[in-house]
């Protein structure tokens, strides 16, 4: 599927890659003489923070922020960060692809706040009108060999979902150019095996 | 492919390549050809400076990471003044420190092109406030460029120097966190080289010009001053970053400066309005490109004025349209239309465009319901200290120490840094006001529960000597600092403890960097900015060469001797200093410096106490009524294994 405009979320926390991830798509997507704007949003912490970054694809744009409702995909690297961002940004119709491995908030932890299930996630994005794809891209990056690839699974699973603008090469290659040296392989390995899975489902 | 520490500094006309806003803004000083580039990390304008020392070994200027902004001020001051052009970055509230020598500076000026680039943080998302630099500029009588795009961050600081150097003064170029941290493709242009001598001339164009004192004096040099503003204001009319799009006759009309314009432009297309609405998009916020503002108040019935920050061109406007057209409608901030504080975005000026023009916006008010209800599943998630951060130990330690020592209601005073995560508190849990007429005492339930007071860089140690001098007695007083802030703005306040016999507990964490920002180097981590050896500085040296006598060296992995070593200090009865001691361990583990230990949990001798989760540790969970250590998020630091009481948490061996 191509669109003359694409707005994409990457949500995740602090720590696990999404910011590199929404860089690696506004790369491929200038790679591709395509308009990108990135627009980042996270805490003062290096770590543990809520995280999200906004990817904005096509002619027509300038804000760096997406409006409300107005994301096609929200790209979720921790589940409760999915809904969270799903819930203000995803548009009637949109796709949360999710990681399934949550990451629990100091406030769960404490007893102060009470984790939403993945059935309970699913369910509240479906009455949205939105579909919800879910894959267990923590354990597909330690089986890739590294588990800091995660975000690099959930790009390939993005990628095998044939709603970016962007070819495969092009991402695969930009990925390449924007990780360690050392774990080339690795990510490669941990794309692959984003994409067959959301192939498959 | 090329790296970027090679891309930034590649002389590629017409490349297009993806910046991020302050990565813009460095790329700009590279193609302007600045010489001197000095800064204090501060998020969200670190990554300027960052990216200046990348390029500066390659291209042979200098880059630095001052001690503070004032000083990173005058370095670039100082070089400006030989007639090379210099850089200074800093975040909204670093400007802060630089405002006397700024207001002085501006008193004649400058020879060569001197940037000051600022990255204001509307909705305080990495700041104690959400002051508008713009302002300075007004009071400083200096013109400020407002991009609305990472490509215009460019284009407008290399023009900065230009223009700083037509008018001899300083020029700002303020971003906002949604401009320095959002990125867009850039189009590159020519770098020039930085081949100017430096030069010194006392008398340069006006007598005693870098003295201010110097006869004529202040009064003819803030005189000097004004007399550039006519310059100034004719410049900005014909400047590309001020236009003014009059189609047709349209009876409304928008005025949008810097990233007001692009949330502006969105809105626009959202509500179908293209074409229809008169559109001025500035560029300089001050000084205002008069006569582009007054075409726009004739020609139009009402005005949304969209700016991020304070309403500083909308109040220029007014004062403008009184003489223009004192019959025009303005809508802006002051009116209500636009919301006073935090950060605006496309929705709400759609919704105050559409206000405008008296349409309406398309709404699911069935969706909206549903959200409502979901809204309450989302479970919010309080910032946390790194799991196996170091300083989980010392706020432990405080705890325990203060707990014992600490009398009823000791004071923590706080400071910026990570270890300003202590005052954050837990999103998910409510806070009441209190009215109460004595010292009250409020039960820690995590560090991030520690700090009472938490205001700027070095105010805790400040503080504390106010409360002390003040004859508050009913707990301890205590200060709490980091490394880099210790530095940056501790050191005379330390001196005034002593000189002025103030007493109380000073704990000073040093993980070694300066970690909240992104890990930039400070005189305690042994390198430059540039990564060159420099001498290390300790914090013990320096207190005892300010008249400090309790001086303690703890490593906060070692709970216990933490512990002791607070209490010792508390019960000292002097101005005590603690220096918890230990590497940053994000910044460790990057290095392959850190060496986690075997952590072994015993899920049957868990008594579900929740003493470790209180700890505050992100690596150890609670599910159905028993703790856990996350393998993916436990490093092994094996503090908790310290914190538990029922050797569930062990470490191995």
């Amino acid at each position: 599927m191509r669109m003359a405009e694409l707005n994409l979320i990457i949500a995740g926390v602090g720590g696990q890659g999404s910011i590199r991830a929404s860089h690696i798509v506004g790369i491929a997507a200038i790679r591709e003489g395509l308009r990108a704007r990135v627009g980042e949003t996270f805490g003062s912490a290096m770590r543990g923070g809520a995280v999200a970054s906004h990817v904005r694809i096509g002619k027509g744009v300038f804000a760096p922020l997406i409006a409300k409702d107005g994301a096609e995909i929200v790209l979720a690297l921790e589940p409760l960060e999915g809904l969270r961002n799903a819930v203000e940004f995803l548009a009637k119709g949109g796709l949360l692809l999710t990681n399934t491995r949550a990451w629990m908030p100091v406030d769960v932890n404490i007893g102060r706040a009470e984790y939403p299930s993945l059935e309970a996630i699913k369910g509240a994005v479906e009455k949205l009108g939105g579909e919800v794809v879910a894959i267990d891209a923590t354990s597909l990056a330690q089986q890739a060999g590294n588990v800091r690839t995660m975000n690099v699974v959930m790009l390939g699973a993005l990628a095998g979902s044939g709603k970016l603008p962007i070819s495969v090469e092009t991402l695969k290659e930009v990925v390449k150019e924007n990780v360690p040296p050392k774990t080339i392989e690795a990510n490669l390995r941990a794309f692959e095996l984003g994409f067959k899975t959301i192939r498959k489902s | 492919m090329i790296g970027f520490a090679d891309l930034i500094v590649e002389d590629a006309p017409g490349k297009r390549v993806l910046l991020m806003g302050n990565e813009a803004i460095a790329r700009g000083a590279i193609e302007a050809g600045v010489s001197v580039a000095a800064s204090y990390p501060g998020t969200p304008a670190s990554e300027i400076l960052e990216t200046l020392a990348l390029a500066a070994p390659k291209l042979g200027f200098h880059a630095e990471w001052s001690v503070n902004e004032k000083i990173a001020f005058e370095v670039a001051a100082g070089a400006a003044i030989t007639g090379v052009r210099a850089l200074t970055s800093m975040k909204n509230a670093g400007l802060n420190w630089v405002m006397d020598m700024f207001m002085t500076l501006v008193y004649g000026g400058v020879r060569g092109g001197f940037v000051i680039a600022v990255g204001d943080d509307p909705d305080a998302h990495y700041s104690s406030n959400e002051q508008d630099t713009r302002f300075a500029a007004f009071y400083g009588e200096i013109p400020c460029l407002e991009p609305a795009n990472p490509q215009e961050a460019k284009e407008m600081t290399r023009y900065a120097f230009e223009l700083s150097e037509r008018l001899e003064l300083p020029v700002f170029v303020r971003s906002v966190t949604r401009i320095c941290h959002a990125s867009g493709d850039v189009e590159l242009g020519k770098i020039e080289k930085p081949e100017r001598k430096p030069v010194f001339d006392r008398h340069w164009k006006l007598p005693w010009r870098w003295n201010v004192y110097g006869p004529p004096g202040p009064v003819e040099k803030h005189r000097w001053l004004h007399e550039q503003m006519p310059q100034m204001k004719k410049l900005v009319e014909t400047l590309p970053w001020n236009k003014l799009e009059l189609l047709g006759e349209p009876t409304f009309g928008i005025i949008a400066s810097g990233i007001g314009a692009s949330y502006a432009r969105e809105a626009v297309k959202m509500l179908g309005l293209e074409n229809k609405v008169a559109f001025l998009k500035l560029g300089t916020p001050t000084p205002l490109p008069e006569q582009l503002v007054g075409r726009m108040l004739k020609s139009v019935k009402s005005v949304l004025v969209v700016e991020e920050g304070e309403p500083l061109v909308e109040l220029q406007v007014r004062g403008l349209a009184k003489d223009v057209n004192p019959d025009i409608k303005l809508l802006g901030k002051l009116t209500g239309s636009m919301p006073p504080v935090g950060e605006i975005n496309t929705d709400i000026v759609a919704h105050a465009l559409a206000k405008l023009v008296k349409r309406k916006l398309p709404a699911d008010r069935p969706r909206e319901l549903i959200k409502g209800e979901i809204k309450s599943l989302v479970a919010p998630r309080s910032s946390t200290l790194c799991a196996g951060c170091p300083h989980l130990g010392s706020y432990w330690a405080l705890k325990l120490a203060l707990r014992k020592v600490g009398g009823k209601v000791p004071i923590v005073n706080g400071d910026i840094g990570c270890y300003e995560q202590g005052g954050y508190g837990i999103a998910g849990k409510e806070y009441k006001p209190s009215s109460s007429s004595e010292s009250v005492r409020y039960p820690i339930d995590a560090p991030y529960e520690t700090l009472d007071t938490n205001y700027i860089m070095g105010g805790g140690v400040g503080l504390m000597q106010g409360q002390f001098q003040a004859g508050y007695k009913d707990g301890a007083i205590v200060g709490v600092a980091g490394d880099s802030t210790f530095f940056h703005a501790c050191i005379p306040a330390v001196i005034n403890a002593v000189y002025n016999k103030a007493k109380g507990l000073f704990l000073v964490m040093d993980n070694a960097w300066t970690a909240m920002t992104g890990h930039q180097p400070n005189p305690v981590t042994g390198i430059t900015a540039t990564g060159e050896e420099t001498k290390l500085l300790c914090v013990e040296d320096v207190a005892k060469a300010c008249g400090v006598e309790f001086i303690r060296t703890v490593d906060p992995f070692d709970l216990k001797a933490t512990t002791a070593a607070i209490e010792e200090a508390l019960k000292s009865d002097k101005f005590a200093i603690v220096v918890a001691r230990h590497v940053c361990t994000l910044q460790a583990q990057r290095q392959k410096k850190f060496v986690g230990k075997r952590m072994i949990f015993d899920r049957d001798k868990c008594t579900g106490c929740k003493l470790c989760v209180s700890f505050g540790c992100p690596g150890i969970v609670f599910k159905e009524g028993k703790a856990g250590l996350d393998p993916i998020l436990c490093n092994g630091c094996g503090m908790c294994a310290e914190v538990c009481p029922t050797g569930a948490i062990r470490v191995e061996g």
